[in-house]
């Protein structure tokens, strides 16, 4: 009897481990296949570092459409105009877009590339922010590429090797919803006003959100720092939630739309894309690059080196760094990349260019060592400096 | 099948044995699905807290444990303990008034109502309360409240937003324990004359004093991890870790920095250990009681 | 709710207060009661219908459920909110199947595992999210390379596939844990384990038989409200889904809500709504179920 109900015990035990185990087993059993699967010609469009390589723009285009599919992350549809671009790009090559995580960010997409290795679910291109892209690119993440409009970048604006190139920009602004607002705000002093009391908002934290950071540098700009000198933008928002001015709410159109942030701190293309969205909702959404204090930024693109589907990945490239694809950034208000040769080559749609919010002057960028070090002051700094 | 060695008795010494190792036996499913599926994870957090360039070091957790990092990791643990309380209590409440009802109908509601809500946060709920007590909120603009200089972007108006998915958890967690509280022994402690406060003090209280213990560490933890309501709404003007960890893991600013919030991870679950450490005694002493 | 109430004594429901200590004190408790409700009913319902109202009031256009029939138009409704109950579906059973034998035998065999089981099903609740995801997504590749060669390399693939990510529902069953204990604990307790089990084994059932037919139904309030709290747990998980890069339910919602206002705050709206409906559900099986035994 003892001995029986032992083994009634352990054998109930060992069964549910073994069954536990054999389901696993049969769901899923395999070492890691030796041979990346393609063969020849996929392997060639995964080394290939320009459309020449593969045998022309048309050869490209077939081997990009035999992949048949597109994987893009952290593309929310309304920034820059992106979805015009997806559908455009879908469209005309009839190559599937499965795009993910919409609202994630530069951290996020690296932390996809890392984590889904050699699987399909990878992300094939990836928009980042500028010290992302640099960071990704030491770390041997990317492909080298040269699109064919590569000579006419700037060469402040792409990598030497092809790593990484940057697409589309732009400048902080300062939009406002004029019927709640009455006087909108032009500069960074004016923000300083009482009649704004509890209005000015930015679109996140400058510790995690890029056009925040970026709000700050500009303010740092307007307050007498500079490119090396990030503190009076610190400064700045410090005095401004003292005297009861700033919003911590993080800017969305449900809180522009709502009232809670008439001032909103964001890139110029941003605040512009809301102007058109709220015309019809009763808000006259103005936006204004402030002359004191002027700071424009431009992401970048790269190519995962372990992209699921490489050529569809450099078609993608080819395509936005067209004046087709140019233009689209231009009509979602970002300033593209490749303005100036567009301009001189009269490539560039003047009506789209005529509705960018008015700058005067060239932008000059900071360094990578510039901003890494405006980056340890913000993140050390900004807490104490809007909790007090 | 039966034996004269089965015999019934609870002590009998061979039942208890053979029952004892079979007992480890049972329960090893669940620890090792917890060592692989969170042990795992944890494992990697503590790697990365003790690594600076690839290199260990102890250099991520000292950071950790300094200046904004610390002032964040004590404005949690302050958050929390505020949430956990008044949440607790206001919870307990609110399941008592429900449990005592006659009407099936508010019972079931509030608590399927109890189920959804304590799994409510983020974005969603920010909005919801900026559209009421914001600056340009709804409530705010019909009483005219930012007269008074009334603002909902502060450590106190977090704690209010806190309890819309704290309260109802509290709720979840109260009302199989109020159930269990028999009407007999309010009737007897009647019947003896005690005052309706001395039951609670000396019958209700200590009955349920294991299942509140309980619930003020589940609200703890749950106020103590959140983060995304905190980002839409206050920003870093109440400081917090969970967002300091969040900008370094997820964002678009700092780059190499994940590893400073791996320590912090760390430093979350070492508070909450030091809360289990305080809350295992009294949970035994009180469930004691019960014995 | 019947379904997270443990069996209790047959004894008729009486509410307290009302027994000889005065006619006073019922209505003393009806009044306290009554307050408590109101407040509690402004707090939770005020923002509720702030929200909506802002969700079908659009400017210079008045009433209109646009935002709402939105939801319905836009595809992935149908295929996220299947993702979203199977894998809801997988990670109940798992999390019965993994908690129930352990909380068994901490209290028949082994009660100094007791204040281990406490500590692990509290745990995942202190970790953030975002933290726990960040030690998955560093597990995942290192544990990729270091399984190539053997046949768990496979494995850890197939936990990943987009049509059915087991890796979601692993992540899951930690973070229903601390839940899923709460309710089963209270239920066990409310019952007497031990006389129970050793009526049964006397009796001469197997340990199977046992937990079938002795303690699941004595704690079937305490399975349904184990079940119900990790329905609503996985309907409501954006974080790591999101971070993994799947699409169930919640994270579905929050990608097409895209810019425009008024959308993005209806379908929060629209799936507090949804839940609440399963939920529903739900406890009214678990009511009738009760009472047929």
């Amino acid at each position: 009897m003892l001995s029986s109900r032992f083994s009634t015990r352990t054998r109930f035990a060992g069964l549910a481990a073994a069954l536990t185990v054999a389901v696993s087993f049969t769901a899923a059993c395999g070492s890691a296949p030796t041979e990346q699967a393609g063969g020849a010609s996929a392997s060639k469009a995964a080394t290939a570092t320009s459309a020449a390589d593969l045998g022309g723009m048309d050869a490209l285009i077939a081997e990009a459409k035999k992949e048949g599919e597109l994987n893009v992350i952290a593309l929310p549809h309304d920034w820059a105009n992106y979805g015009e671009i997806i559908s455009t790009f879908k469209a005309k090559y009839g190559i599937k877009i499965n795009e993910e995580n919409p609202d994630g960010s530069s951290s996020d997409e690296i932390a996809a590339v890392k984590s889904r290795k050699g699987q399909d679910r990878a992300p094939d291109v990836l928009d980042l922010g500028q010290t992302f892209a640099l960071s990704g690119a030491a770390e041997g993440l990317f492909a080298p590429y040269k699109v064919a409009t590569w000579d006419k970048l700037p060469d402040t604006m792409k990598d030497p090797n092809g790593l990484w190139y940057n697409d589309y920009g732009g400048y902080i602004s300062i939009g406002c919803d004029a019927k709640a607002v009455g006087t909108c705000p032009k500069t960074f002093a004016d923000l300083l006003k009482p009649e704004y009391k509890g209005k000015v908002a930015l679109n996140g934290n400058p510790t995690k959100a890029g056009s925040a950071f970026a709000g700050v540098f500009a303010a740092a700009l307007a307050n007498g720092g500079s490119f090396d000198d990030i503190q009076p933008g610190l400064d700045f928002f410090k005095k401004l939630k003292e005297v009861g001015n700033f919003n911590p709410v993080e800017t969305t159109t449900a809180t522009v739309e709502k009232g809670e942030t008439p001032i909103s701190i964001d890139w110029d293309y941003v605040n512009a894309q809301y102007t058109e969205d709220f015309k019809d909702k009763g808000l006259d959404w103005q936006v204004v690059i402030p002359e004191d204090g002027k700071y424009a930024s431009y992401y970048a693109q790269a190519i995962n080196k372990d992209a699921p589907h490489p050529a569809a990945a450099r078609l993608w490239m080819e395509f936005l760094f067209s004046p087709e694809g140019q233009n689209l950034y231009l009509k979602g208000f970002a300033r593209p990349a490749l303005l100036q040769a567009m301009e001189a080559d009269k490539t560039v749609d003047p009506e789209l260019l005529d509705r960018l919010p008015k700058v005067e002057g060239t932008p000059t960028f900071p360094t990578e060592e510039q901003i890494k070090k405006a980056q340890e002051v913000v993140a050390s700094g900004w807490s104490a400096a809007v909790s007090g | 099948m039966t034996g004269p060695t089965t015999g019934g008795h609870p002590t009998g010494r061979g039942l208890l044995a053979r029952a004892r190792s079979g007992g480890w036996l049972a329960a090893l499913p669940l620890l090792v699905f917890y060592a692989v599926v969170f042990g795992g994870p944890a494992v990697m957090i503590v790697i990365g807290a003790f690594t600076v360039d690839g290199r260990p070091s102890l250099d991520n957790m000292e950071r950790s444990l300094q200046g904004g990092y610390l002032t964040a990791l004590l404005g949690s643990v302050r958050l929390s303990a505020v949430v956990a309380i008044a949440g607790a209590v206001l919870g307990t409440f609110l399941a008592q008034a429900v449990v005592t009802s006659r009407s099936r109908w508010l019972r079931e509601s509030v608590l399927t109502a109890s189920g959804v809500l304590a799994n409510f946060g983020g974005v969603p709920l920010a909005f919801l309360w900026i559209a009421t007590l914001g600056n340009a909120g709804v409530v705010t603009t019909t009483f005219g409240l930012d007269r008074f200089g009334w603002s909902l972007y502060n450590f106190w108006g977090l704690a209010l937003v806190y309890l819309y998915f704290s309260v109802p958890l509290m709720v979840l967690v109260m009302t199989p324990a109020l159930d269990g509280l028999r009407p007999q022994w309010r009737e007897a402690a009647l019947n003896c004359g005690a005052t309706p406060w001395q039951f609670w003090r000396h019958v209700g209280i200590p009955v349920l004093a294991p299942s509140l213990l309980g619930g003020v560490v589940l609200l703890f933890g749950g106020a103590f991890a959140a983060y995304a309501t905190a980002a839409a709404m206050v920003g870093a003007t109440v400081p917090l870790v969970t967002l300091m960890i969040g900008d370094a893991l997820s964002g678009q600013v700092l780059v190499g920095h994940q590893n400073v919030a791996l320590a912090l991870s760390l430093d979350m679950i070492l508070v909450a250990g030091l809360v289990m450490a305080v809350y295992l005694p009294l949970q035994r002493r009180s469930a004691r009681w019960l014995r | 709710m019947a379904t997270l109430t443990p069996a209790p004594a047959v004894l008729p429901d009486t509410a307290p207060g009302h027994g000889p200590g005065g006619r006073g004190r019922p209505r003393t408790v009806r009044v306290w009661r009554g307050v408590v409700l109101v407040i509690a009913a402004l707090y939770f319902l005020v923002p509720m219908v702030t929200a909506f109202v802002f969700t079908v009031n659009v400017p210079n256009v008045g009433f209109t459920l646009d935002a709402y029939t939105q939801i319905f138009t836009v595809e992935g409704f149908v295929g996220s909110l299947s993702l979203s109950l199977g894998l809801a579906a997988a990670t109940i059973v798992l999390v019965l199947l993994l908690l129930l034998p352990a909380m068994l035998a901490v209290r028949l065999a082994a009660p100094r595992l007791k204040p281990v089981l406490e500590v692990l099903c509290t745990l995942p609740m202190v970790v953030p999210p975002i933290s726990f995801t960040a030690g998955i997504s560093a597990l995942l590749p290192w544990a990729q390379d270091v399984l190539a060669p053997t046949p768990f390399y496979q494995t850890i693939i197939t936990i990943q596939d987009q049509r059915f990510p087991l890796i979601l529902v692993l992540a899951y069953v930690v973070l229903a844990l601390p839940f899923a204990y709460r309710s089963l604990d209270s239920a066990l307790t409310a019952i007497d384990v031990r006389t129970l089990v050793e009526a049964a084994r006397n009796c001469g059932a197997s340990w199977p038989r046992v937990m079938l037919s002795v303690i699941v139904p004595n704690i079937r309030t305490g399975i349904a409200g184990a079940a119900f709290l990790t329905l609503a747990l996985v309907l409501g998980e954006y974080t790591v889904a999101r971070l993994l890069g799947y699409v169930p339910f919640p994270v579905w919602i929050v990608m097409i809500s895209g810019s425009q206002a008024q959308v993005s705050v209806a379908v929060s709206v629209f799936s507090l709504l949804l839940t609440w409906a399963l939920l529903l559900a739900v406890s009214s099986a678990g009511v009738r179920k009760g009472s047929e035994s």
